[in-house]
């Protein structure tokens, strides 16, 4: 677990603002965090907190309006957008297919072999004869497992996963679970995931950071944070919405 | 046909008089936009006749630019209309516009199809500039409304390491294909479904119908290049707006 030590990504005092009917509103609000290789941080809070924003931030699909992040101690804006979004991989909300088969969604970043394909669909849950599915006839949970095997595909340092379990059921979601504890131990791979579910979080183990109206306002191990949180808006939330 | 003068255009005006009836009877409620635009129709034309005359007379190569110049302003600023105020429409749709009508038509002066005469480039220039600024105005609309519809699409393809190049690239050509298929279904009916207007004008001012159809064909090879050329610069720099340098989608 050596390379643990090491820091992979370093947000500082980020921001991002958005208009919204008029009036700026900053949907991330000055979040500082430094997140280390090897490691898994659960991103909880309520609806509308800013979760999907910031992962949004960290492979550059958006850009804080003040702040900064660094990834491996370089600012991510003095890599090249196109590299840095392989290296830090992100799997949609809402995950989208393109049109045409689950293979040729699975070939689109880098035209991966047919072994390849099978290998990365059976790790998902998903029999090899599945890469020749159409992918508008699969249903949502399917959809999400491809997307994320499409998201693997690129082979990235960091994985940023938005409720990637939503439309699954508990044995699929805790096959998921333990894919990425099994990446997390061999390939040291770093993972951001934004979860609903504070069981998931536990099983999931590593970090958890509870944010709150941009705010980032509980951070730690996960379990300190889920059963002994120390401000009041953290206590109400995990009450009312995760337990 | 008898000669056309004001006699036989006031007499023609009781046709519009007829649909202006029918619209108040049926009460559709264009009766407005049909007396307007009669009104202005007759306006705009004998004002338009006028100019004409007085640039043909003239022959000066300055006020058939500014002629020229005046129309594809003109045309730029309606196509700029399809296109959202924050990318840039005017400059974009200028570019476009006269990027296809100059090329165009210095190519046929170039070939000898034509030469430097009021006669010849103002009208051309009507319909090149007319028929591109139709096309880009197609092609906006679709790259706005397309970007705005698969957002998600175009960054799944980011967040997969594309370029915004390759993340638009599939509805940058639907664009353009949009942009031409007024004037490719022109090519494949013309003459069957419709006469086009300059043969029609020919055929009622007494030309041979074999003449006409030889000048139809070199009209329509002409508008095909202009349409092209802005069709294909009008997506191109309408669909950079929509991206910044770092790769993101600007919406
Ligand atoms: N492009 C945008 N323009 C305006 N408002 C936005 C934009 N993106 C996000 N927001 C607003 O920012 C806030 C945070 O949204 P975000 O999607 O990050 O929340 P979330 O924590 O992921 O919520 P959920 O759990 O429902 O997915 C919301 O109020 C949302 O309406
Ligand atoms: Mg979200």
């Amino acid at each position: 677990m050596s390379c643990q030590n090491e820091i992979i990504l370093k947000v500082d005092n980020v921001h991002r603002a958005v208009k919204k009917n008029g009036t700026t509103v900053n949907t991330v609000d000055g979040i500082s965090y430094t997140f280390n290789k090897g490691t898994i941080y659960n991103i909880v809070g309520p609806s509308g907190a800013g979760k999907s924003s910031f992962l949004r931030l960290l492979n550059r699909l958006d850009d804080p309006t003040l702040g900064e992040i660094y990834f491996h101690e370089k600012l991510i804006t003095l890599y090249p957008p196109t590299e840095l979004r392989k290296k830090i991989s992100m799997l949609f909300q809402t995950p989208y297919l393109f049109e045409g088969t689950v293979r040729e969604n699975l070939k689109y970043c880098c035209q991966h072999d047919d072994k390849t394909i099978a290998e990365i669909l059976s790790r998902v849950g998903l029999k090899p004869e599945f890469a020749d599915k159409q992918a508008e006839d699969i249903s949502g949970g399917e959809r999400q497992r491809v997307a994320l095997a499409r998201a693997l595909l690129l082979n990235p340092v960091i994985l940023l996963l938005d409720e990637p379990t939503a439309s699954l059921d508990p044995t699929l979601s805790q096959s998921i679970e333990r894919l990425i504890l099994e990446l997390t131990k061999n390939f040291c791979l770093t993972t951001i995931i934004v979860t609903h579910d504070p069981d998931q979080a536990r099983r999931l183990g590593g970090n958890t950071l509870l944010l709150v109206a941009g705010r980032l306002i509980e951070s730690g191990p996960t379990d300190i944070v889920l059963n002994n949180p120390t401000t009041d808006s953290a206590r109400r939330y995990l009450n009312r919405e995760l337990i | 046909m008898i000669e056309t003068g004001y006699f036989q255009v006031l007499a023609a005006a009781a046709l519009a008089a007829l649909a202006f009836i029918l619209a108040k009877v049926k009460s559709i409620p264009v009766e407005k936009d049909i007396a307007f635009g009669s009104v202005r129709a007759f306006i705009q034309l004998i004002a338009v006749g006028y100019a004409l005359e007085f640039i043909f007379k003239l022959e000066s190569l300055w006020l058939i630019t500014l002629a020229v110049a005046i129309m594809i302003v003109v045309a730029s600023y309606t196509a700029s209309q399809r296109l959202p105020k924050s990318k840039r429409p005017f400059a974009v749709s200028l570019i476009a516009i006269t990027a296809g009508s100059v090329i165009t038509l210095v190519l046929m002066l170039l070939l000898g199809i034509i030469t430097v005469e009021a006669r010849y480039i103002i009208p051309l220039s009507g319909m090149i500039i007319s028929n591109a600024m139709n096309g880009g105005a197609v092609a906006f609309d679709r790259i706005g409304s397309d970007l705005k519809a698969n957002r998600l699409a175009v960054e799944t393809s980011l967040a997969l390491g594309k370029n915004w190049r390759e993340a638009s690239n599939r509805f940058y050509r639907m664009a353009i294909k949009a942009g031409m298929i007024s004037i490719l279904n022109f090519l494949k009916t013309v003459g069957i479904v419709a006469l086009p207007g300059a043969m029609t004008g020919m055929i009622l001012a007494g030309a041979s119908p074999l003449d006409a159809v030889l000048i139809q064909l070199v009209v329509g090879y002409m508008l095909l290049s202009a349409v092209t050329i802005t069709t294909i610069i009008s997506a191109e720099l309408a669909i950079r707006q929509y991206f910044n340098k770092a790769e993101q989608f600007t919406g």
